[in-house]
């Protein structure tokens, strides 16, 4: 038997027994085994002093690759079972993934916040800014510079709380308008709308509500027309209802504008084709609207020859009760954490 | 205003259904309330009573035999006025009455009823229209078999128009049938109006002596037979929702319903004169009105005086000393304007608002006065036998011609933004019965007086638009220049907002109005009230001052509802008399946040509320908060866990718990709570963000244990090192407070983490050495703390 043989017998030997290998101690004995000082490549060593010179160095040759090849298995080995260690010991790590995590708290934006974000962020990509002011308001800025001099009959379309003779809570965002065009000075286009508080001297039930909130709005310029409060009304009406929404308007009265309109969106359960839910209609009324009484204008400043303008007014809760089918507003004030829980 | 379809059809063609009649109101005029069949009842004729026999099994039934044209049925009838030959409304077996009332053949105390003999209320007309107790007797020459209805003139619809203040012109009939012709295109049938007046002289003189009175016109009817009305002017008056009296009263208030204008009849044999002088009341002159009321009047009130005293209180009620009553002969007539405010103030001061005083407010057709005069007097004559004396006795100081009013077409096109043509506009005034003359594209409108509404173009473009129809007009958005943005204030609320959901708080909106007992509380600044004049309930008649009390009566309802972990915040205002002040306020209670099966929990108490806000702060770059104890000590918040939050040496707001014998009193547990204000908050917020280097070298950090007096606050060390440290310590951070074993009482041991950082150069072992010592050596000086040994 020359080198060679006696090598691959090495190897085949290595290689059956190394398979039955299960621990790391078990392959360090076979590694000193066969490859350590008393292995059979040292005794292979030892008969290099017999070998002619000239065959030297292709024995040696041999020797060392057969030492490499099995140096190769005892490395695989030792990869495979360093792996399966660690795969047991994760196995063991195993938890039941269906058990709840920790909880954080989420809280909760009260609807008409988060419909009146819903609203500004609408007006505020058409190029409106918001506008703010007092809830407690001189009767001068909520009636008289609206066109709605003391004793005209349609205050009684606004019942109202007064302080004094000549302080109210505001009964509608309005004044803001009032305020906003002096602030202008008369010669300035104005885009705003104006959310808020207001308040209106109703017995509370379950449509009407003492204190309510309102988004209006208000173009001035020298061009506005009907038609841009028409297309305005049925982007809001498309934004907050779905876009398969379409709207009307009907003729109606407020001193502030004129003309003055009722505006319907096309009713969202029977799509228009008249249910219990718009009385059989298919229309549900959601505000008011019209164009810039010139009497307002004046009042305020603007030059009614050059300046036009449409104001819009709706109330939110209105809107919500709509969307949501709430059937009580006053659900709104209560503050029942388990209807404000469900608006995120 | 309620009225009768079959009235309107008498003055305007209505070609189409009463569903296209109402679909074309709402969308061209005037919105409808509601509309219905006056009578909601089918299968009834009218019967004669052959028989009329007690029954035998009942102290109060009778047995009738009833002639229906077609048969004779035996009728079971309770009435007690029913009796042998009266005329009678059956409703034969199948009849379904107004509430779903079906008749059945039935046997009452066993006697067979085939029907049912009716009372005016069965049919659905209210009582106070008839005020008839039993069954209706038809008048004799009723023919047997016919519909009973078509003889009270009860087959009729009524129609309900929820009219806006400025249409006072459609609180008449005549002014809705201008409207529907307009509507519907279509013609109009108004009658004329012919007075019969006989050789006699009209005596009464008529003056006023007030602007108030913008007209008076006064007719002399005499040899009045006071009578019922005939059935159809009073179906007409209870379909408008007016109460039948006697034909003359019931002659005014149907004159009024037909021309708007409003009439009052005097007795005139009564009135003690032949004058007419109306003036404004004296002060505390007084007059009994028609309802026995005594009145005591203000000079701002207007008075139609015999020329001694007042007789009438104009516009509002007539007077006691001149009614009608049924020995009434002589009649003075009144068709006057008066001055709408004062007919509006005096009304409502003495809780008269009646038919009459809505239409005065809402205004009149100057040209409808004499009209209405006359039309009264016609219908004097030929309903009520008077005879009309000759002339008209008047006060006239109204201007009777039409205003004119300019439209260009460009205007109407520049309003609408629809290319309206010359031939619609002059083909909607023409509808509108608007005389009008063009010249190109301009209109000049001779209004109408009885359309005192249209006063500006503003108020033609809307009749031009309504007329013609929304319908035209295109969607179009409006472009500008303006670009659309929320300010920064707007900006950091809705940070606010988000923030403190993130943070697991729930926004809750409460009322502003509250009581005057809890309006006050939480205020520690003691601000006083702003009150309502007139509440509804005296719960909301004071504006509140803190959102707390209102929050805290929400968590108070959540916990009733055994949802014990509540966290409430609100963003809204205070209001007192130092003005409106915006509030950011949090109530907390129970469990924040648990997650059970692994032990955690998360008890809301002081300083997770202080957490929370902490976090607020840092979410609007917030720094420098100092925390110092309560001004003073109230029943509000507990002494010990209470205190002010300043920032920059303004008042931010109070943090603490809720005192414990409020939450006792309303047997609530521990509630934490915060409010803030908004401007201060705000306002110390810095929105815009410099971007600072990372550090390119590294930081040391050094633990510290200091032993100070336990009185001296955390927070009075940390300013301290901070002094002492200077830019080089970046951070301080408390990680451990004791007290006890090895610590001297009344001290107490604060350890803390110190990181220094000098963003030039790596910091040499020998200097942050340098700065501890330097660090202790201020401790040591300024509170006598030592490095804990």
């Amino acid at each position: 038997m020359n080198v060679k043989q006696q090598i691959d017998l090495i190897i085949q030997e290595v290689k059956q027994q190394i398979c039955s290998v299960s621990s790391m101690n078990e392959l360090s004995e076979m590694k000193a085994k066969y490859l350590g000082k008393n292995s059979p490549f040292g005794q292979l060593m030892s008969q290099m002093k017999s070998i002619p010179n000239e065959e030297k160095p292709a024995f040696g040759q041999t020797v060392n690759e057969g030492k490499n090849i099995i140096a190769e298995l005892f490395d695989q080995t030792k990869t495979s079972l360093e792996q399966k260690a660690i795969d047991e010991k994760l196995m063991n790590e195993t938890v039941d993934v269906t058990l709840p995590g920790v909880n954080f708290s989420v809280g909760s934006k009260h609807i008409l916040s988060k419909t009146i974000e819903e609203i500004e962020d609408l007006f505020i990509g058409m190029g409106y800014s918001v506008k703010e002011g007092p809830e407690i308001e001189s009767d001068l800025y909520n009636f008289e510079m609206l066109n709605l001099p003391k004793g005209h009959p349609a205050r009684d379309m606004q019942d109202t709380f007064y302080i004094t003779e000549e302080t109210l809570l505001r009964t509608h965002t309005s004044p803001v308008q009032v305020r906003t065009m002096l602030e202008t000075g008369g010669n300035k286009p104005i885009k705003i709308i104006c959310p808020g508080k207001v308040y209106r001297r109703d017995d509370d039930d379950l449509t009407h509500s003492h204190q309510f909130t309102q988004i209006e709005a208000l173009v001035v310029d020298k061009d506005v027309t009907i038609a841009d409060l028409k297309g305005t009304l049925l982007v809001l009406a498309q934004k907050m209802f779905g876009q398969e929404r379409n709207i009307r308007l009907r003729p109606s009265y407020f001193p502030f504008t004129e003309p003055s309109v009722e505006v319907d969106v096309s009713c969202g359960q029977c799509g228009g084709k008249g249910c219990s839910m718009c009385k059989q209609t298919g229309w549900i009324e959601i505000l008011g609207a019209g164009m810039v009484n010139n009497a307002v204008l004046e009042a305020a400043g603007y030059d009614s020859k050059v300046y036009q303008g449409f104001a819009l007014g709706m109330g939110i809760e209105r809107i919500a009760i709509l969307k949501y089918k709430i059937d009580d507003i006053r659900a709104f004030y209560t503050n029942d954490l388990r209807f404000n829980r469900q608006f995120k | 205003m309620l009225f009768s379809l079959k009235w309107l059809k008498e003055l305007v063609e209505i070609p189409c259904s009463t569903n296209e009649l109402v679909s074309k109101f709402n969308l061209m005029s005037s919105e409808v309330e509601g509309y219905s069949k006056m009578v909601e009842a089918s299968n009834l004729v009218v019967g004669h009573v052959l028989t009329c026999i007690d029954h035998p099994q009942s102290d109060h039934l009778h047995i009738c035999e009833v002639d229906v044209a077609k048969e004779v049925l035996q009728i079971i009838c309770g009435a007690p006025n029913v009796a042998k030959g009266q005329k009678v409304i059956v409703a034969l077996e199948g009849a379904v009455l107004p509430g779903d009332f079906k008749i059945k053949k039935s046997t009452i105390r066993g006697v067979e009823s085939r029907g049912m003999i009716c009372s005016l209320d069965e049919l659905g007309i209210d009582h106070k229209y008839h005020q008839e107790d039993g069954i209706h007797v038809l008048p004799s020459d009723a023919v047997i078999g016919d519909n009973p209805l078509k003889l009270l003139n009860y087959d009729d619809e009524i129609i309900e128009l929820s009219l806006t203040p400025n249409r006072g012109d459609l609180m008449s009939m005549m002014g809705i049938a201008y409207d529907v012709s307009a509507m519907l295109n279509t013609s109009l049938h108004l009658s004329e109006c012919k007075v019969k007046e006989i050789a006699v002289l009209n005596p009464v003189k008529v003056s006023s002596e007030t602007n108030l009175c913008k007209s008076y016109y006064a007719r002399v009817i005499q040899g009045v037979k006071i009578t019922e009305s005939p059935y159809w002017l009073k179906a007409r008056l209870i379909a408008a929702g007016i109460r039948p009296i006697n034909n003359v009263v019931d002659i005014t208030n149907y004159v009024m319903l037909e021309t708007g204008q409003p009439l009052h009849a005097f007795d005139y044999d009564k009135l003690q004169s032949n004058e007419i002088v109306v003036r404004k009341a004296k002060k505390d002159e007084t007059i009994v009105t028609l309802d026995g009321k005594t009145r005591i009047l203000l000079e701002e009130d207007i008075v139609i005086t015999n020329g001694l005293y007042p007789v009438a209180l104009a516009g509002v009620m007539g007077g006691e000393s001149t009614q009608i009553d049924n020995s009434t002969e002589r009649i003075l007539l009144e068709s006057a304007v008066f001055y709408g405010l004062t007919i509006r103030k005096t009304s409502k001061r003495l809780d008269l608002r009646s038919e009459s005083s809505s239409r005065f407010e809402r205004g009149l057709d100057p040209n409808r006065t004499l009209l209405a005069c006359n039309r009264a007097a016609e219908l004097f004559n030929t309903l009520a036998s008077g005879n009309v004396l000759s002339q008209v006795s008047y006060f006239e100081s109204q201007s009777l011609v039409p205003l004119k009013v300019d439209l260009s077409l460009d205007k109407l096109i520049s309003v609408t933004g629809y290319r309206y043509s010359n031939e619609l506009v002059a083909s909607v005034l023409q509808r509108l019965q608007f005389d009008y003359t063009q010249n190109d594209n301009s209109f000049t409108v001779h209004v109408p007086t009885r359309r005192f509404d249209v006063k500006t173009y503003q108020d033609l473009i809307e009749e031009i638009v309504r007329i013609a129809g929304y319908e035209l007009i295109p969607t179009t958005l409006h472009s500008s220049s303006i670009p659309g943005l929320l300010t920064t204030v707007q900006k950091q609320r809705r940070i606010i907002r988000d923030t403190l959901v993130s943070l697991g708080l729930n926004e809750t909106i409460t009322y502003s109005l509250t009581s005057e007992l809890e309006a006050p509380l939480f205020d520690f600044e003691g601000h006083s009230s702003i009150k309502l004049s007139y509440p509804i309930v005296e719960n909301r008649g004071t504006m509140r001052h803190s959102q707390i009390p209102a929050m805290l009566e929400v968590l108070s309802y959540n916990i009733a509802r055994k949802n014990t972990n509540v966290q409430l915040f609100e963003i809204g205002k205070g209001y007192t008399a130092n003005g409106e002040n915006e509030l950011v306020s949090g109530l907390l209670t129970g469990i924040y946040n648990d997650s059970k099966w692994q032990g955690i929990s998360q008890k809301a108490d002081f300083f997770l509320v202080k957490g929370l806000l902490e976090s607020l702060f840092k979410s609007l770059n917030i720094n420098n908060v100092i925390y110092s104890p309560m001004a003073k000590h109230t029943d509000l918040l507990h002494p010990g866990l209470s205190a002010q939050i300043w920032v920059e040496g303004n008042l931010l707001g109070w943090i603490g718990k809720l005192h414990p014998s409020l939450l006792a009193q309303k047997g609530l547990p521990d509630v934490y709570g915060f409010e803030l204000n908004f401007n201060v908050l705000v306002n110390s917020s810095s929105p815009t963000v410099k971007m600072r280097e990372i550090p390119k070298y590294p930081s040391v950090t050094r633990d510290l244990a200091i032993v100070i007096d336990a009185k001296i606050t955390a927070q009075d060390l940390m300013n301290t090192i901070k002094k002492a440290g200077k830019k080089t310590l970046i951070d301080v951070d408390i990680f451990d407070v004791y007290q006890g074993v090895n610590i001297e009482s009344g001290k107490k041991s604060i350890a803390l983490s110190l990181v220094f950082q000098d963003y030039t150069k790596t910091l040499s072992t020998e200097e942050v050495d340098q700065l501890v010592s330097r660090i202790l050596k201020a401790v040591s000086q300024e509170l006598d703390g030592q490095l804990r040994s």
